[in-house]
């Protein structure tokens, strides 16, 4: 290690803590005006509205150009998943399940599993409230989503972001 | 590898239920669920083998029905909400890629109040 005079380490990290300061400043203000903006507010790394091209494929083929939107259906997952063979998820929905309003269908993606639609469920409104649950394999840390397609053919989704420590599937 | 056979299925719903009631069934089958994706020690590989469909029937009507990958876990379980209106028989059946099919049937009747 270069041993430097007393006085000039000193001034050089004075100078380098203005300049960090002053970085982070710019970053912080320029982002949104916040301190605390670094990291994106509830939804976690990436966004889930914005699918890779395989699901936006896989979610085109099945549900054409309809709209997704976020909400009516709780997709109930653990944050972490030490086993990727064995992942519980838990759909349910305040969706009405009466007469011919009824939740038609419920479909199941996984990001970046080598199959990304894990299961679909027909279901009819003689089940009553939705509520399914069952056990997945996830490759890796990803969003999984759930669709539900309703018999008035709105849908409705919602993600869930599961830090997957075991490759569940080879 | 658990000791019960491939087919072996289970369902489990509350002991008693009452007319309108809305019920949790659960249910269990034995299975595999091989992706494809693996071999065995000695390198040979081992083929897809997994449900690829369960349907449910209540009273002789079908109320819901599943369509599987091998995305699903080995040894699948199933839960879901049930709103108990008629007395009779709940049946699923559990069909895997290969052709073969799995049943089970519990009877839903209504404890007197």
């Amino acid at each position: 290690m270069v041993n430097l005079p007393e006085l000039h380490r000193r001034s050089f990290l004075r100078t380098l803590s203005l300049g960090a300061l002053a970085v982070i400043g710019q970053s912080a203000i320029g982002r949104s005006g916040r301190l605390f903006a670094l990291a994106p507010s509830g939804t976690g790394p990436d966004d889930p509205e914005v699918p890779n091209e395989i699901v936006a494929k896989a979610l085109k083929d099945r549900f054409g150009d309809r709209p997704i939107r976020r909400g009516h259906v709780q997709l109930d997952m653990p944050a972490v998943a030490e086993d990727g063979r064995v992942v519980p998820v838990i759909i349910e929905s305040d969706l009405p399940s009466t007469g011919d309003q009824y939740v038609k269908a419920v479909h199941l993606f996984v990001d970046h599993n080598p199959d990304v639609h894990v299961a679909g469920f027909y279901l009819t409104p003689a089940l009553g409230r939705l509520s399914l649950s069952t056990r997945i394999k996830m490759k890796r840390t990803t969003w999984v989503r759930a669709i539900a397609e309703t018999s008035t053919g709105e849908l409705w989704g919602n993600y869930a972001h599961v830090l997957v420590t075991l490759n569940g599937c080879g | 590898m658990p000791a019960s056979t491939i087919g072996d299925a289970r369902i489990r719903i509350p002991d008693r239920i009452g007319r309108g009631d809305t019920i949790i069934v659960n249910s269990i089958v034995s299975h595999p669920m091989d992706t494809g994706f693996f071999r065995t020690r000695d390198g040979d590989p081992i083929p897809a083998y997994f449900i690829a469909e369960v349907t449910v029937s209540y009273a002789d009507r079908e109320i819901l029905r599943c369509e599987w990958t091998s995305g699903i876990s080995r040894d699948p379980v199933l839960t879901f909400a049930l709103t108990a209106d008629k007395e009779g028989l709940l049946t699923m059946v559990w069909k895997d890629n290969k052709g073969a099919t799995y049943h089970q049937t519990v009877t839903i009747a209504f404890t007197a109040a």
